[in-house]
């Protein structure tokens, strides 16, 4: 990998956004972050930190008040998020994304859609799914719905990577998910860079996503508090504590 | 009493169809875009009208009528979805705003309807030959089975598109998550547009048939139609395309099977009963949904 990769303009950027709701309450208060090629992006932060809110407001599907997104460092700000695919750029979100009484395979063709008319690169996407994570061939005529969590969240995974994005955006991939499986999850998180995709991870699973992330941000009420190379985060025993207080936090509720 | 039973059977299987059509329209209307359409009696009634011009002037049967209404009113439905849609989204609070709006949109259709048609009720003098159908021990008249014919076409058409094609399959997908289709690159603004387009098409078509059926129509009439399709959405679980199908089939049955059984005041009570039962005992509605979301 050439280190000028990290170097090159962020992939996905937010510059001094800011998110209300209902008008005048403020989510993000000029919130500016970067996202680098080829790493690993991690954003950590309490709860109601805002770190869903700048995942969505990244993916346009909350529209700044102020501040602008960026593609490739072009300010693509109040770009619908149907486009975002045609960026290459990938979306899991937190709440569930399946199409519950579709079958598995028909909610692989819907992330298609944007090249429905051709179907040689509809197999090829259903293929490299199936590739990926082979218990979705065994399930394919099954209903997503009736599938467990975990491998409804394969499903999801599988589905955003058929269609070889550049940049795929992670909102708490194993909240609800049993721990044995998470663990595989991270594992497979952590290897994406290496297939050349960038990952952004949004994550309540501090120590995870410290482990497998090269570069993070940590907000607080909307705002950035710090960010950091994850190596300094391990090392700074300041931070340290700030994120063991969190881990206790999370164990506490 | 036998050949009452027949007779309320197959009526209520003609009836059924109507019903079935208005309700399914309204439930996939609602289902993509969140919106109730209080209007969508009036599109039904405005296709009435619509065979009847193209009777009177024209001299257009019914039959023929049918697919000239269905491209009409999905062009209709388009350009409707363009001027009231995005105004919705500039509101603080869309979803009280769209009742008020197509409470407004069905005053508004109606009082046109009468300025155009006056008050009186009207009906389509075209006959077919033979005029009635001799089914067993019972006569029905050939316009009636004609509408039921084409109810069942278009059902059929219906399901085949939601279930087999994928454009049919990301309108469901619309319904049963609105953010994730979006993410899977799908424009939810047209496909919204095309979803209005496909219910108004629906409400003129069945429009056609509601002129065969019954006897006759007036501008008035649509709020009728509203209500059964409301009771229609609700009998068959809101936003549930074949909820709809089935349930408008059933309330049509027991309507018309009330009416053998019943003095006809009580009859028409009837639906309500059945939409009241319904909220009551499966609020989900006949067939429930099997995930939740």
């Amino acid at each position: 990998m050439a280190t000028n990769d990290h170097d090159g303009p962020p992939v996905l950027a937010l510059d001094r956004v800011d998110v209300a709701y209902h008008g005048d309450i403020r989510i993000l208060r000029g919130l500016s972050l970067e996202v680098r090629p080829s790493l690993i992006t991690g954003i950590i932060g309490p709860n109601g930190a805002g770190k869903s809110t700048a995942l969505r407001a990244l993916y346009g599907l909350l529209k700044p008040v102020a501040g602008d997104v960026l593609i490739d460092g072009r300010a693509v700000t109040g770009l619908p998020p149907w486009k975002f695919i045609e960026h290459g750029i990938a979306l899991v979100p937190q709440q569930r994304s399946l199409f519950n009484e579709l079958s598995v395979e028909d909610n692989l063709r819907l992330a298609c859609w944007s090249f429905r008319r051709d179907r040689r690169r509809i197999e090829e996407a259903l293929e490299r799914a199936y590739a990926q994570f082979p218990m979705l061939r065994d399930k394919r005529r099954d209903l997503a719905g009736s599938m467990s969590g975990g491998q409804q969240r394969f499903l999801e995974l599988g589905r955003a990577l058929a269609l070889r994005p550049r940049v795929l955006l992670l909102d708490e991939p194993t909240a609800m998910i049993a721990p044995r499986v998470s663990a595989d999850i991270y594992d497979f998180i952590a290897g994406l860079p290496a297939q050349g995709i960038t990952v952004l991870l949004v994550d309540q699973n501090v120590r995870q996503c410290v482990r497998i992330a090269q570069h993070l941000y940590v907000l607080e009420l909307g705002q950035n508090k710090v960010d950091g190379s994850a190596h300094a985060f391990q090392e700074d025993s300041g931070l340290r504590d700030l994120i063991a207080e969190w881990v206790d936090y999370r164990i506490d509720t | 009493m036998e050949l009452l039973i027949l007779n309320g059977l197959a009526n209520g299987l003609i009836v059924g169809g109507i019903y079935a059509l208005v309700g399914v329209s309204l439930t996939l209307l609602y289902g993509v875009l969140r919106v109730v359409n209080f209007a969508h009696g009036e599109f039904v009634i405005a296709g009435s009208f619509f065979a009847f011009v193209l009777f009177s002037t024209l001299k257009i049967p019914p039959l023929l009528a049918v697919p000239l209404a269905a491209v009409a009113f999905f062009a209709a439905g388009w350009l409707l979805y363009y001027v009231l849609i995005p105004r919705l989204a500039r509101s603080d609070d869309p979803e009280l705003m769209s009742f008020l709006m197509f409470y407004g949109v069905s005053i508004a259709a109606a009082a046109l309807m009468l300025l155009l048609f006056e008050a009186d009720s009207r009906s389509i003098d075209f006959t077919f030959t033979p005029i009635s159908v001799q089914i067993g021990p019972i006569y029905i008249s050939t316009a009636r089975l004609v509408a039921l014919a084409i109810t069942i076409v278009i059902s059929i058409a219906l399901a085949l598109f939601l279930f087999r094609t994928l454009p049919g399959k990301a309108l469901r997908a619309a319904i049963m998550n609105p953010e994730a289709i979006q993410i899977m690159g799908v424009d939810i603004v047209r496909l919204s547009a095309f979803a209005f387009a496909l219910a108004s098409s629906l409400a003129g078509v069945t429009g056609v048939l509601v002129a065969l059926v019954f006897p006759a129509f007036n501008p008035f009439s649509g709020a009728e139609y509203t209500i059964i399709a409301f009771i229609v959405v609700v009998l068959g679980g809101l936003g549930n395309p074949v909820g709809a199908l089935l349930a408008g089939v059933v309330f049509g049955l027991a309507e018309q099977m009330a009416t053998v059984f019943l003095p006809q005041a009580l009859a028409q009570i009837v639906g309500f009963v059945i939409l009241v039962g319904t909220i009551f005992l499966r609020p989900s509605g006949l067939l429930g949904t099997r995930f939740r979301r």
